[in-house]
């Protein structure tokens, strides 16, 4: 028996991860759920099975929706069911997989089938191996990493959609009070000038924020450089900072951790400078510079100005 | 209030060794606690109250004892260790069972708190899952927490900004690291732990059966580790810095087109 894949993107639709999906399923149908105004976007990239809630919905009480969205997995038949790894996703999927007797695994990086069994890589242990994971239970689950998989159209017209409505609890465990909605999130940049432990400073720092703003770009860390206290925490990109996907990254002074790889693996252009010629960032990088990133940034100033 | 913090000890190198089951050796390596943890506990000691207890909870191997004991010279009321080589190898889930039933033996508990992810294994997913094992509600990714009238307000950060919710107790909430620095032991601390033991507790105690306990009971297994990572890239390397960010510039214009 083939694999019935649900995709889970009430928050919004991650293109890659359904893509993956459809891929995966082979000729079976590929069911998603998202909000309603993203109903069509979904058949262009062959979801046939659309179904969709409301727009404005906020599934804050995730205990709730864990348990609607079960109930729901059991009604469709799901026997593999995705999510992006957003911060939402991945409070709801664990109490999902608990409900559903089903394993789950976390921040996937790749995934493959082998029969009706599906198999996930994920960085594991610190920052040295990727593992490869497979799932006993009936029902297999995960959360994949944002911006992982390339977007590929495939046209569906017959797709059927349906509209749901998730239930509420009488009891509400869970409100919002108010809503913060931060300046240009660091995943929304499509440049990214990222700074590691090689900037060695806070001045350093300062001044690689200089050049981003010259250039219209925003400015990330390693987690090395927000443990030296370089940078704060809210700008680390990495396992356990944030994921980003801009057109161009540009690592500066950044060895390249598996750990740092897995958050920003999916930009477009990767420009790596560091003075080490061995660094592993070089690796991952589409365009090396080898040296002081100091003078590398002066000359930029100079050409610029 | 009657707080319980979970806390696990992660090796505090990143040069790490796996079994042949592809299990984390722990045994040869130095272990401290999850970053994230620590500030789980600290904001836990602020908010128990005169009359409220933290109770630490940890799972591991009998040598975190000490790195317990250490929590209770900072203040923690009870320091619990699950020990048992039953429990090695266990995936999320199993965790979660695991700490779920000690949760039940050593409750009940007004609020549960975790660190929002190991920096070992890094799922972040045992607090969804210990609540759901528990069926109470869960939030995840907060940096504040907030006690008003008897209720708890959490400040929860997401890819798009931030909320604050309201959560009814009792909760399982995730803390993010760096928003709450632990504390240090003060003398009276040091004091009123000199009276004070690590309780050790056994899959025995608990009532778990094997068959839901560390490898036998996961649902997921590593099949294969490999310890590369995916998209290698290896462009060119430039070595004349002049070219170099005139290359560089040349990639930042074309994306502003």
């Amino acid at each position: 028996m083939s694999a019935s894949f649900l995709v889970l993107c009430p928050f919004g639709l991650d293109e890659g991860l359904l893509c993956k999906a459809v891929e995966l399923s082979g000729s079976a149908p590929v069911r998603i759920l998202l909000p309603e105004h993203q109903a069509q976007t979904a058949t262009k990239y062959g979801a046939k099975l659309v179904h969709t809630i409301p727009d404005e919905f906020r599934g804050e009480d995730e205990a709730e929706f864990a348990r609607w969205l079960s109930e729901k997995a059991l009604q469709w038949n799901a026997t593999v069911i995705l999510a992006p790894a957003s911060v939402q996703m991945r409070g709801i999927l664990p109490m999902m997989a608990w409900r559903l007797n089903a394993g789950l695994t976390a921040d996937c990086t790749a995934l493959t089938m082998d029969a009706d069994r599906l198999i996930q890589t994920r960085p594991a242990f610190g920052n040295s191996l990727m593992a490869d994971i497979r799932t006993t239970s009936e029902i297999q689950m995960a959360t994949v990493r944002p911006g992982t998989f390339r977007c590929i159209e495939r046209q569906v017209q017959d797709a059927i959609i349906v509209k749901e409505i998730p239930s509420k609890s009488v009891d509400v465990k869970v409100k919002t009070v108010t809503e913060i909605n931060e300046t240009a999130p660091l995943n929304q940049a499509r440049i990214i000038f990222a700074g590691g432990v090689g900037i060695g400073s806070l001045e350093g720092f300062r001044k690689l924020e200089k050049l981003a703003l010259l250039l219209g770009g925003a400015v990330a860390a390693s987690r090395g450089a927000v443990d030296a206290g370089f940078a704060p925490y809210r700008c680390q990109v990495g396992m356990t900072g944030v994921t980003v996907c801009p057109d161009l990254y540009i690592a500066v002074g950044i060895s390249g951790a598996v750990q740092h790889l897995a958050g920003m693996s999916g930009a477009g252009t990767v420009v790596a400078i560091n003075s080490d010629p061995k660094a592993p960032i070089f690796d991952y990088a589409d365009y090396g510079i080898v040296g002081n990133w100091e003078s590398v940034i002066e000359h930029v100033l100079e050409e610029l100005l | 209030m009657h707080i319980l913090v979970c806390m696990k000890a992660v090796p505090s190198t990143t040069q790490v060794s796996v079994d042949g089951q592809f299990r984390l050796c722990r045994d040869s390596v130095h272990l401290q606690w999850n970053v994230a943890d620590e500030s789980a506990l600290e904001a836990g000691l602020r908010f128990r109250g005169s009359e409220g207890r933290v109770t630490v909870l940890a799972m591991g191997p009998t040598k975190l004892e000490d790195n317990l004991r250490e929590l209770l010279i900072r203040g923690v009321d009870r320091a619990v260790l699950l020990s048992d080589p039953s429990l090695a190898g266990a995936d999320t889930r199993a965790t979660a069972a695991a700490l779920a039933a000690a949760a039940e033996h050593l409750g009940p508990f007004d609020l549960i708190l975790c660190g929002r992810r190991a920096i070992d294994g890094e799922t972040g997913q045992v607090p969804g899952m210990l609540a759901g094992a528990l069926s109470v509600p869960c939030v995840t990714n907060t940096d504040r927490l907030v006690f008003e009238a008897e209720k708890l307000q959490v400040h929860r950060s997401l890819e798009t900004g931030a909320v604050c919710l309201e959560v009814s107790l009792p909760a399982v909430v995730s803390v993010c690291e760096y928003s709450y620095n632990l504390r240090l032991p003060s003398i009276s601390s040091m004091r009123m732990a000199r009276q004070k033991q690590v309780e050790q507790l056994s899959v025995r105690t608990l009532g778990l059966p094997m068959e839901q306990c560390g490898l036998k009971g996961s649902l997921t297994k590593v099949v294969a580790m490999s310890s590369h990572f995916p998209g290698l890239r290896k462009g060119p390397k430039e070595e004349n810095l002049v070219v170099g960010a005139s290359r560089l510039l040349q990639f930042c214009r074309e994306v502003g087109k």
